[in-house]
């Protein structure tokens, strides 16, 4: 490592719970609101965004000898841009009815404050193996925090989970349950601020006994 | 050569040339696939809704509605701005292509979002053969239960020379209404107005389009 | 009259019925980092109401003359190079995004040297928000929802650069409207004994859901607008004559006499 940081491993770990680019930076808000309506949306957003990532930090992180600062920003989106183009076209070409559903979530990756964020803070100022690393354990934190969101809300909004249906069907009298407001905007607050909450609790509880461990 | 504004900037080309050069390879590529899926989603909706097919085989078996997607041809009308889909069977003899009906596109605004539908019509275009909801926005578990079968059969046989009503309870046989779905009735109602806005625009057109014919 | 109905429609739409925030999701970063108070509200409100209309009229611009396939002045260019028929088929819109993008950023940076210059009191009163505003997935969404509008949809509805800048704008005015009732919420919250894990993001998600909850009023809106509008009553009216259309079957009771020789049989009788 030429420059001190943390090693690939901690870059990894860090990013899944510590560093959860949603619950804790609370950054990416947008895909975290607007596409967990089901697991199965969620799943493909998150590997959109893992590809995305992943590519944006090897390129940043190989050229990042020769990047002139004041130009880091605009080499940045442009990589981005790049990278979300052929996602979205991959997406399109192969998962059509996914790519239809997710629709301008796609390209709007682009302005996912997560890939950029990782790009300044990471890729950077260390090598190859910490980027990779660090975008696989964001890329995986992120998914966490999506598909979490998207249990919530499809369970109670479809009664399913990855549109298996478990706890009624369509059509049946069990609908009755369905909470509708689940799967529309209201919804999708309520659940990333009861999550959010509930993340920052468990986080304060966990100080308080390490507090009172120590006295 | 440094501080001039090549030396500056010729990463940047470099990077803009290598991913202009990428992306040109997705689109050869790729641009075919997403095109034929662009198709695929409105063709493979085509057999089901010219919905005469089992009547075809005469040996009583339900047939197989091969060569639809091929032998179907689009045919623009009201002045280019419409489509409308000429669908013919292939059958099992390659030189009879049957015309079986058509099939076309309506959209309307609905309840929160447009709704697009295809609308099947026999060949004189009498009556409805089928409906599909292509793309709506509903409200989950109220609205878009426009998407489900339940709610598109019903259409399926009205008269297409008169309006399709809605009624909230079951209407009775014969009435050319369809009933509404329970707690949803602006989007029932929408999908109505698309049908007859769409179907009375092309009945308008068909005789034009049969003159084109012969 | 039609086409002023359809501008008033969009209007009322992107700043009301979707809005951009509740309805859409996008532009949430400033919506809960910059609404402490209601003064600094207005002021990013206005900044993005700004950047978002210049950015939906250039990348209208754009999209209409130079990315849509087979757009003019793409098609001119290509035709210095290639023979006729190839040109008339280039089709950059694999480029939209990286495009837009950069529409945005520069369009950021026009706006900031410009008001630096020609009217610093509002560039103050901008301060810190103007730079922020290019990673704001509103601008970046408003641009995709008028490619929406222009790319591969039939020329009859294709968008005009009028109903484009119209949604920008008002778009604008429905983010400014949101970001500043959320405002003057929190403020009224400073006072409030919030359950300690819920202070600061937590709190604020939980009152868009109950904005958003408000907003879904406005759902169906446009419908009785643009009925009002048209001015015609609806072809399909709930039935209130059950016994009105009684005759309507025989007309595809009836065996439809076989236009093409062997044509499959219709008659078959359903439901």
């Amino acid at each position: 490592m030429a420059k001190d940081g943390p090693t690939p491993l901690e870059r990894f770990l860090r990013g899944i719970i510590p560093e959860n680019p949603v619950f804790r930076q609370v950054l990416g808000t947008c895909p975290t609101l607007a596409i967990t309506g089901t697991v199965r949306q969620a799943i493909t957003m998150s590997a959109a965004v893992m590809f995305v990532l992943i590519c944006a930090n090897l390129i940043t992180s190989l050229i990042r000898n020769l990047l002139k600062p004041h130009l880091r920003i605009l080499v940045f989106t442009l990589t981005i841009a790049a990278f979300v183009t052929i996602a979205d076209k991959f997406l399109a070409a192969f998962v059509p009815d996914m790519s239809e559903k997710l629709g301008p979530y796609i390209p709007l990756i682009i302005v996912n404050c997560i890939i950029i964020c990782r790009c300044e803070v990471c890729a950077s100022k260390q090598g190859l193996a910490a980027s990779a690393a660090d975008a696989v354990g964001q890329g995986l934190g992120n998914t966490l925090a999506l598909v979490a969101m998207a249990t919530v809300r499809e369970l109670l909004g479809s009664g399913s989970w990855f549109d298996i249906p478990l706890f009624w069907k369509e059509g049946t009298a069990g609908e009755q349950f369905r909470w509708s407001i689940m799967n529309q905007p209201p919804g999708a607050f309520l659940t990333f601020g009861l999550l959010l909450g509930a993340v920052v609790w468990i986080d304060q509880l966990h100080q308080k006994r390490a507090a009172a461990a120590k006295r | 050569m440094k501080n001039s504004s090549l030396g500056q900037a010729w990463l940047v080309l470099l990077l803009s040339l290598a991913f202009g050069a990428a992306l040109a390879g997705v689109q050869v590529g790729w641009g075919p696939i997403i095109e034929q899926n662009k198709r695929n989603k409105t063709y493979d909706q085509i057999p089901r809704l010219v919905h005469d097919v089992e009547a075809v085989d005469l040996t009583g078996k339900p047939a197989k509605l091969s060569g639809v997607k091929e032998a179907t041809e689009e045919v623009p009308y009201d002045d280019g701005k419409s489509v409308a889909f000429k669908v013919f069977w292939q059958g099992k003899d390659p030189a009879g292509k049957v015309h079986l009906g058509w099939v076309i596109k309506g959209k309307g605004n609905g309840y929160a979002d447009v709704i697009e539908v295809l609308i099947g019509l026999d060949r004189k275009a009498e009556r409805i053969t089928g409906l599909t909801v292509l793309f709506n926005n509903e409200t989950p578990g109220l609205g878009n239960k426009i998407t489900t079968e339940k709610f598109q059969d019903q259409f399926r046989g009205l008269d297409a020379a008169k309006p399709v009503g809605y009624e909230k309870s079951a209407p009775a046989p014969g009435s050319n209404r369809i009933q509404a779905i329970s707690g949803a009735t602006i989007s029932s109602e929408s999908v109505c107005n698309i049908v007859n806005q769409a179907v009375a625009g092309f009945r308008a057109q068909l005789p034009a389009l049969n003159q084109k014919d012969h | 009259m039609e086409y002023l109905s359809q501008i008033v429609l969009i209007a009322i739409g992107a700043a009301l019925i979707n809005n951009f925030v509740l309805h859409y999701f996008v532009g949430i970063c400033p919506f809960i980092g910059v609404s402490r108070r209601v003064d600094m509200a207005f002021g990013m409100g206005a900044a993005v109401t700004f950047v978002i209309s210049i950015a939906a009229m250039l990348s209208w611009v754009l999209t209409y003359y130079v990315l849509q396939p087979g757009a003019p002045l793409a098609k001119w260019i290509a035709g210095l190079f290639l023979p006729a028929e190839t040109a008339a088929q280039v089709d950059l819109s694999v480029l939209t995004y990286i495009v837009y993008i950069f529409v945005i950023a520069s369009s950021v940076q026009f706006v900031e040297m410009y008001l630096r210059k020609f009217l610093p009191a509002l560039y103050k009163s901008f301060g810190v928000f103007l730079p922020l505003i290019t990673t704001n997935c509103a601008i970046l969404f408003a641009c995709l929802y008028v490619m929406k509008m222009v790319v591969g949809v039939e020329p009859a509805e294709q968008w005009g650069l009028v109903p484009s800048l119209t949604l920008a704008f008002f778009a604008g005015i429905g983010f400014t409207l949101a970001i500043v009732i959320m405002a003057g919420i929190r403020e009224e919250l400073d006072h409030c004994d919030v359950p300690a894990p819920l202070r600061g993001p937590g709190i604020t998600l939980i009152v868009s859901g109950i904005l958003a909850l408000a907003f879904l009023a406005f759902t169906g809106m446009d419908r009785k607008l643009e009925k009002m509008f048209q001015g015609d009553p609806p072809a399909a009216t709930a039935a209130q004559a059950p016994q009105a259309t009684t005759a309507a079957s025989p007309a595809w009771k009836a065996p439809a006499p076989a236009t093409q020789g062997e044509s499959p049989d219709t008659t078959t009788q359903r439901q």
